[in-house]
């Protein structure tokens, strides 16, 4: 285990089912920060720090490690709460139903206010594009810049690649912004108090609905909510085949529905660009950034899940399904934005897109060891470099790491003995 | 003092191992514990080196020492050699192929960018008898 690890409260994203899990190494093996080890041969446990990626959750053959299921959301609430969906649930029911379709069925289901995210997204799109136009001249920001939407991805760099925090775009996510203005707004049109108004986010990803619930590091009201698409899903699905309204609810072009998809938050901005979706693809990426490449790019969106949220575990419909419906409503609604640039360039101006956590970078604050912890830490990177000699490579995990290098840290940490390396009993006998 | 020394081998030619050292190199200072920024240095200097030798160099090797004062890359190689030192220091310098450039390399900053992120550098070369390259970082003190 990484003793070097930032010091965070891990959030468990999974549960492994004793009864179910034999000890076989597949979920430690993909775990990118290598905090799973197999006890006694026979279960897995998670000791080291969980970023929320569901990587062990999708390669477990028996089902032993599961997503922990959304939490439930009691409809005869909704009265008391906006509801602010992800773009993705739009991609959920099909190229027949039209995103103002979903949104009169969350309003049928009581919720006092729907809010629409794909529009928030859109003036968020262009921030983005001024943000990058204004550093690039001053030649400020680092680059490439780096998507703060993905919160895993964040997680990620905070645990593996902590100089590139610095890299990550300083503007809120269309989601904190709706978190952050949606009450004051609905508030003053029903004349209520802010602080009376609560907010429901649906989502596809584990990871926003733990860091909803959590309220992490968020300043302002904390009554928010989030459920994943899949606990909503059938009493949506009822209420949109009954809605009797033709109200306008849906504001926004196609290039505000597609940030679900990879690809869909970089296809509006005239800049030079790249998506990357996929976990290994995304720690590939991220070393390429951290050995000073791609710095001739402006933004990089990278997206944990492959195909993007689409592919998130709380999303109902297959992600390439999805994907098809997405691309079909992006053709019907179009590639421009909808939006007032004069407006969001005042607003702009006005610091309005600043995240209120910023800098993100201290969120996670990297260990500065003194002169004598660096001599103890050389002594055991010796220590564990003389015992990674030793042994044969085969990175077979039998011993319960999930590679001989990490073998060789936790025998010198004392967490297990040389003796469980099967080869180096083979060689004795 | 503890020093922890680590040798590896860059092969000529081989782009798709290139980089693997500068990979391992990250991994070990961060499980010492380095600050990011220092680390982030260090591996750029690596992968800039590792890739000179790559594409210009032949065979070579990279040396890591690492003692708690100050953390030192050493390499060698067996090719060419760098004709004109000074001029290589300069930015948008190089002598990349065509078909280097085509791979997305050459674009003369190479030694630059070693020399904007060393401490110290410096550069050992002989037309026809190799490059030696010593790059040095301080360990600041908390």
């Amino acid at each position: 285990m990484d003793k070097t690890a930032p010091d965070m409260e891990p959030v468990r994203y999974v549960q492994i089912d004793e009864t179910l899990c034999n000890g076989c190494v597949l979920c430690m093996k993909a775990c990118p920060t290598k905090a799973i080890r197999i006890k006694e041969d026979r279960l897995a446990e998670i000791q080291g720090y969980c970023i929320d990626c569901g990587e062990c959750a999708r390669v477990c053959p028996r089902g032993a490690v599961a997503a922990v299921r959304g939490n439930d959301f009691d409809l005869s609430e909704s009265g008391e709460y906006i509801v602010s969906p992800s773009t993705t649930l739009y991609t959920q029911f099909g190229e027949d139903v039209l995103p103002n379709d979903i949104l009169l069925g969350l309003k049928r289901l009581g919720f006092l206010y729907v809010h629409d995210q794909a529009y928030t997204s859109e003036i968020s799109s262009f921030a983005t594009e001024l943000y990058i136009r204004e550093n690039r001249e001053k030649k400020d920001a680092p680059f490439p810049l780096i998507s703060p939407l993905c919160p895993v991805v964040i997680k990620l760099i905070a645990y593996r690649f902590p100089s590139l925090l610095k890299h990550i775009l300083p503007l809120a996510t269309p989601r904190e912004i709706v978190t952050r203005e949606a009450k004051k707004r609905v508030a003053e049109k029903y004349g209520r108090k802010p602080e009376e108004i609560k907010l429901l986010h649906i989502t596809p990803c584990q990871a926003i609905a733990d860091s909803v619930m959590e309220g992490a590091s968020r300043k302002g009201p904390r009554q928010d909510k989030a459920v994943g698409i899949n606990a909503i899903y059938e009493p949506l699905h009822r209420s949109i085949q009954e809605i009797d309204d033709d109200r306008v609810l849906h504001h926004s072009g196609g290039i505000g529905l597609g940030w679900g998809m990879s690809g869909g938050e970089v296809a509006a901005l005239d800049r030079n660009c790249l998506a990357v979706s996929g976990l290994h693809e995304t720690i590939q990426y991220l070393e390429k950034i951290e050995m000073g490449l791609l710095q001739d790019l402006d933004y990089v969106e990278f997206r944990v899940c492959g195909v993007g949220c689409l592919g998130g575990p709380f999303a109902v419909t297959d992600k390439y399904r999805a994907k098809h419906t997405l691309q079909k409503l992006i053709s019907i609604f179009g590639v421009e934005r909808r939006i007032k640039y004069k407006y969001v360039i005042d607003l702009y101006n006005k610091g309005w897109f600043f995240s209120d956590k910023e800098p993100r970078s201290q969120e996670i604050k990297p260990p500065q060891l003194s002169s004598s912890e660096i001599s103890r830490g050389i002594e055991r990177q010796n220590r564990v470099e003389e015992i990674f000699r030793l042994l044969s490579r085969k990175e077979c995990g039998a011993c319960g790491a999930p590679d001989c290098r990490t073998f060789a840290e936790d025998v010198v940490d004392g967490d297990t003995t040389l003796e469980n390396c099967v080869f180096l009993k083979k060689k004795e006998r | 003092m503890p020093a922890l020394t680590k040798t590896f081998f860059i092969k000529a030619r081989d782009f798709a191992k290139a980089g693997e050292s500068s990979l391992q190199i990250q991994s070990i200072l961060k499980s010492i514990g380095f600050t990011s920024d220092l680390i982030r240095r260090i591996s750029i200097c690596a992968y800039e080196a590792e890739m000179n030798v790559v594409m210009h160099g032949g065979n070579g090797e990279l040396l890591l020492t690492v003692n708690p004062e100050d953390i030192v890359l050493d390499v060698n190689d067996d090719g060419p050699g760098i004709e004109d030192v000074e001029l290589a220091l300069r930015e948008g310098y190089s002598t990349a192929t065509p078909e280097y450039r085509e791979m997305g390399f050459g674009a003369g900053m190479g030694l630059p960018n070693i020399k904007k992120n060393t401490d110290s550098l410096e550069i050992d070369s002989h037309n026809g008898r190799g490059v030696h390259l010593k790059m040095s970082f301080k360990v600041e003190d908390s």
